[in-house]
């Protein structure tokens, strides 16, 4: 377990100094001394291989790109044309009349509101009911642990999207239904075998002598909890925060089955209800929707991968 | 016996959350598999067991052997092939990229993934459709622009589920080759091992359980998917499009078939809980 | 009858009142003594002639009734999706309307699943009722002999055909096919004459619903010698050539293009497009449809288009090789319906009353453009001067058939729309979707409750 906790923990807290896939370029007092060994034989022909390499890297990166950023274009340049259509297209007359015709209580305000309280509260709640399990499972030797821990795993790969219609089920049984509270605690639910996971991997990488250093002060668990680790622990709550965030934030079916009434919809359900009926009309005022509606995860993404130093970040906690 | 009980309770909020509303439904769904309640009509006033009967008529009927065969097709071409390879593929060009590139890629690719579903949908959608931005750029090119979500739907949303997911790969293995130490490559190269040699004799042995991690959970993830085929193609034209997770919500939502519905769940779940307990075996060995 | 086409969207003024409750309330008494009823509704795209009725409504009663709140909730869906978010709401007290509007083929389905409430106590004291036709007082009559809703209006099917598009196509301007046939020649005139139109509209997605089942298989079904039930044995027929038939026309309309392209065919907004872009435009030549298509026309409606009586030409729905009766209609309608699970029942019938006043009734049968169903809505000046601009669809009232309402019809219907939408995309030829049809009736009725005919 240590090797896989010491990886999966570790990696984010090393980004700022040293971003992941900085590679040879970022780092050539490292790779000189190697090009300066005696074995000469075929360096020319590695330095060859080395700048194709480099022109197919640089190359493969460029044409992905190119062809993932046409949708995105499209949303853009679409959302302030006022004659858009379905094509990516320079607009001839750049408005923002397509913001102004969505931007109104019913189609954006209300729906974004909706979807900040509820994926807003769910994340939270994840994030500490996840924080204090990691904490247990990261701190604590009991018998329940390591079921406890594999049951989390397993959860994980469950698909969700399988049990909504027993939760709808469940969900008219409790009187559940309908109510963001609800919709709020199942989304939280789903999100948390996941953060667990991650939060106890995190948790793992931070050094046990401050908290016994903390302990032989007097503080309890739950204060060294609060005033020592979590402190250190920002990179991992950053992380988990952001898959469960941009998760829950997209999420579609979740709240389409078990929210129904109108004023209760998140943005998730709102946007689909507005592409049904005027998706196939209003295409520049569908995509300055879209960008509404993307813009919160965007904004969070940017602001968390900043922190972490990169974006590339993120896959560390994942790699398994 | 007091100390164990304090060590339990930081645990007590998220086995609460987790036994009500993941394991709870899970334990309901398993008995409304087995019986007919439905959303209106005699089933929704009184269900009744009905033992095997949803089961027998999955296994007999047409659409959802239909369904089976499209998911298979979208997890292998979208998940397993689509983003693990273009996902490594990315990491191992980011790593000899300049650094512009490697910024401009990565968050064009990161973008992708960020974008809500329905949103991703929608992208798609305006992409492929018959007067979209493909077709403009085939007909530029000389070729015959056709109606994709039509002509080729599960391909169609295949290619979006690529695009939108192949970011996540990317990171998992950008993380995973930034810990080969840089030695080991090194010293191949100076060996006279080809690229090619390296790649698949050093560097892919080297993140073996990356990738088969990678691999479950984009699995487990695609199997899943809900909201970009049903923004896109509604499962449709016909059912030509139609993945499991689509026809078991046509099945219980559209056509008010809850316990038929509940069943396709089941078999989802298996499905499922196979894919998760293989994970599970590959990290047990590190998990003491 | 699920074509109409009178949403909202999300910008309807309902939506807005909705949002100062606290939307779960279960729509019961909120204290201080205000009682609020809750009306669920449909809403799909622009469409604005149901919310405006019922706010003009709601105004009226608030004003007569003190302390009493109607709070209008358009769901906004398509015409599949609002039947199950229907149901989904019915199921709990937290969620239920109090008054629901309900479409006539799922009413005996809803019954039997105990969502509404029997009404004929109310019925009993209530004048008006005798005002009503028989066939509309046997629309919402369930198994068990009671009633359970109130009908505000039917309509009947036939071809709206669009008269500058027929001229360029060199079609006559007063058209009346004998055959189908004749109705797929004057559509591949158009397909070659004028290809910037649509030839002809046969709805034949799932996305399009009940329209689907109605409006594109049901209108042809019924002109051949089958149907879909057979009620001298009471059972459901499966099997039959008529149905084959009716295949294999969505099959030439579709395979030969003489209908919309695939991506507008299966666009749940397809209904709104006919009527309120491509009509308008000159962009289609026939569509198999409505009597209620002009209320999306009307200056309150969703695309005012005075000029719609003398731009289109009507014609009735030939049978299929023109045997007698020649043509072939078939009505539907909704009604008014108060779930099982309201606590507020005595105050949903007095809304029921009020939209069901004379005055509010021949209100909602012009704005609507209904055929109407009371004896004095049917007498009322503005009511018969709206009417006579849609004779031919008041004409086939005398040759207008029903759906075979029973609770298992609305999972039939489904199994037709599936049917029409592998035939349509080519996916299954109709004696493939034939067959998969059959094996799903057996399956929801029982193969002891079919027959071959």
């Amino acid at each position: 377990m240590t090797d896989l906790n010491n990886r999966v923990g570790a990696t984010p807290r090393q980004q700022p100094e040293q971003p992941v896939g900085a590679g040879r370029h970022t780092e050539p007092d490292r790779v000189r001394p190697l090009e300066h060994t005696p074995v000469t034989k075929g360096s020319t022909t590695r330095v060859r291989g080395r700048l194709a390499g480099a022109i197919v890297a640089n190359g493969g990166v460029l044409l992905i790109a190119a062809v993932f950023i046409i949708p995105l274009l499209w949303v853009i340049l679409a959302s302030f044309n006022r004659t858009a259509g379905l094509t990516v297209s320079i607009p001839d007359h750049w408005t923002l009349d397509n913001f102004r015709a969505v931007l109104n209580t019913d189609t954006t305000y209300r729906p974004m509101a909706n979807g900040v309280i509820l994926c807003g509260g769910a994340a939270a709640l994840t994030i500490a009911c996840a924080t204090l399990a990691g904490y247990a499972l990261s701190r604590f030797k009991t018998k329940y642990k390591r079921p406890f821990l594999l049951t989390i795993l397993f959860s994980t790969g469950l698909p969700i999207t399988a049990i909504m219609v027993p939760v709808y089920g469940l969900f008219v049984q409790l009187n559940l239904i309908d109510t963001i509270s609800g919709t709020m605690l199942f989304m939280a639910a789903t999100g948390l075998p996941f953060a667990i996971w991650l939060m106890k991997n995190f948790m793992d990488s931070v050094p046990l002598t401050l908290e016994e250093a903390a302990w032989t002060d007097g503080a309890s668990r739950m204060q060294t909890l609060w005033y020592i680790i979590l402190p250190l622990m920002w990179p991992g709550i950053s992380v988990v925060a952001i898959f469960t965030f941009v998760g829950m934030w997209g999420n579609f079916f979740v709240p389409f089955v078990l929210l129904l009434s109108p004023d209760q919809l998140p943005a998730s359900v709102s946007i689909y209800t507005f592409f049904s009926q005027y998706g196939e009309v209003q295409f520049g005022q569908l995509a300055s929707y879209s960008l509404i509606y993307s813009f919160p995860v965007v904004a969070l993404f940017l602001f968390l991968s900043r922190k972490l130093g990169g974006a590339f970040a993120f896959g560390g906690a994942v790699k398994g | 016996m007091k100390q164990a009980a304090g060590r339990g309770a930081p645990l007590v909020p998220a086995t609460v959350l987790l036994l009500v509303f993941l394991f709870g439904p899970i334990l309901w769904s398993i008995y409304a598999a087995f019986t007919n309640t439905s959303l209106s009509g005699a089933g929704a006033a009184h269900s009744q067991f009905v033992g095997f009967a949803n089961f027998t008529k999955a296994f007999t009927s047409n659409g959802f052997l239909n369904s089976v065969l499209l998911t298979l097709f979208f997890t292998l071409v979208s998940a397993v092939i689509g983003q693990n390879a273009l996902g490594l593929s990315l990491a191992l060009w980011m790593r000899r990229a300049v650094a512009p590139v490697r910024a401009f890629g990565g968050a064009v690719v990161i973008g992708a993934w960020v974008l809500p579903e329905v949103v991703a949908g929608y992208l798609w959608y305006a992409f492929l459709a018959k007067d979209g931005s493909l077709n403009a750029v085939l007909e530029r090119v000389g070729l015959h622009p056709q109606d994709w979500l039509f002509s080729l739907p599960i391909l169609a949303v295949s290619i979006a589920n690529i695009w939108r997911g192949t970011a996540f790969s990317m990171l998992v293995y950008t993380a995973a080759l930034s810990d080969i130490p840089q030695e080991i490559e090194e010293a191949a190269e100076v060996d006279g091992a080809t690229g090619r040699q390296r790649l698949f004799h050093i560097t892919l042995p080297m993140i073996r359980s990356s990738i088969m991690t990678n691999l479950m959970l984009i699995t487990l993830q695609t199997l899943s998917v809900f909201g970009l085929i049903f923004t896109m193609t509604r499962g449709g034209p016909g059912t030509k499009s139609q993945t499991l997770p689509l026809y078991m919500y046509e099945q219980a939502f559209s056509f008010g078939d809850l316990g038929y519905g509940t069943a396709i769940a089941i078999m989802l779940l298996v499905v499922g809980s196979v894919f998760s307990l293989l994970y599970l075996r590959m990290l047990a060995p590190e998990t003491t | 009858m699920r074509g109409r086409t009178f949403g909202a969207g999300l910008i309807a003024v309902g939506l807005g009142l909705a949002a100062c409750s606290s939307g779960s309330s279960g729509g019961s008494a909120s204290g201080g003594g205000t009682t609020t009823i809750k009306v669920a509704y449909q809403q799909f795209g622009e469409g604005k002639v149901m919310a405006n009725f019922l706010t003009s409504v709601k105004t009226q009663f608030e004003a007569a009734n003190p302390g009493k709140k109607i709070e209008l909730l358009p769901i906004v869906a398509s015409e599949n999706d609002y039947y199950t978010k229907l149901a989904l709401m019915l199921r709990s007290p937290r969620t239920t309307p109090d008054l629901v509007y309900e479409d006539t083929f799922l009413i005996n389905s809803d019954i039997q699943a105990g969502y509404l409430k029997p009404l004929d106590d109310y019925l009993a004291s209530w004048a008006d009722w005798s005002q009503f036709a028989a066939t509309a007082k046997g629309a919402a009559k369930g198994t068990d002999g009671k009633t359970y809703g109130v009908p505000d209006g039917t309509d009947t099917r036939g071809l709206w055909y669009n008269k500058a598009v027929f001229a360029k196509a060199g079609l006559p301007a007063e058209w009346q096919p004998k055959t189908w046939d004749d109705v797929l020649t004057a559509a591949r005139a158009i397909k070659t004459k004028v290809p910037d139109a649509v030839p002809l509209n046969d709805y034949a997605s799932k996305a399009a619903g009940e329209g689907t089942s109605m409006q594109g298989f049901e209108m042809l079904l019924y002109g051949t010698a089958n149907q879909l039930y057979d009620a001298s044995s009471q059972k459901w027929v499966v099997g039959s050539k008529g149905f084959l038939d009716s295949l294999n026309f969505i099959k030439t309309v579709y395979g030969e293009k003489l209908g919309p392209s695939p991506q507008d065919a299966t666009d749940a907004a397809l209904g709104n497009k006919v009527t309120q872009e491509w009509f308008p435009a000159n962009k289609i030549g026939i569509a198999l449809d409505g009597s209620w298509l002009p209320n999306t026309w009307q200056p309150t409606g969703a695309k005012p288009w005075p000029q719609w009586a003398t731009a289109l030409g009507q014609a009735a729905m030939p049978t299929q090789t023109g045997q007698a009766p020649g043509k072939v209609s078939l009505s539907g309608g909704w009604t008014w319906a108060i779930a099982s699970k309201s606590p507020n029942a005595d105050l949903a019938w007095k809304f029921i009353q009020a939209l069901q006043t004379p005055a509010n009734a021949a209100k909602y049968a012009v704005e609507g453009t209904q055929i109407a169903v009371r004896s004095d809505v049917a007498g009322d000046a503005t009511y018969t001067t709206a009417n006579a601009k849609t004779p031919v669809f008041t004409d086939v009232v005398s040759v207008t058939k029903y759906r075979p309402a029973y609770p298992e019809y609305p999972k039939i219907s489904n199994q037709i729309q599936v049917a029409a939408e592998s035939v349509m995309t080519g996916q299954e030829t109709p004696e493939q979707a034939q067959k998969a049809y059959d094996d799903a009736v057996k399956g929801i009725v029982g193969n002891d409750k079919t027959t071959t005919q």
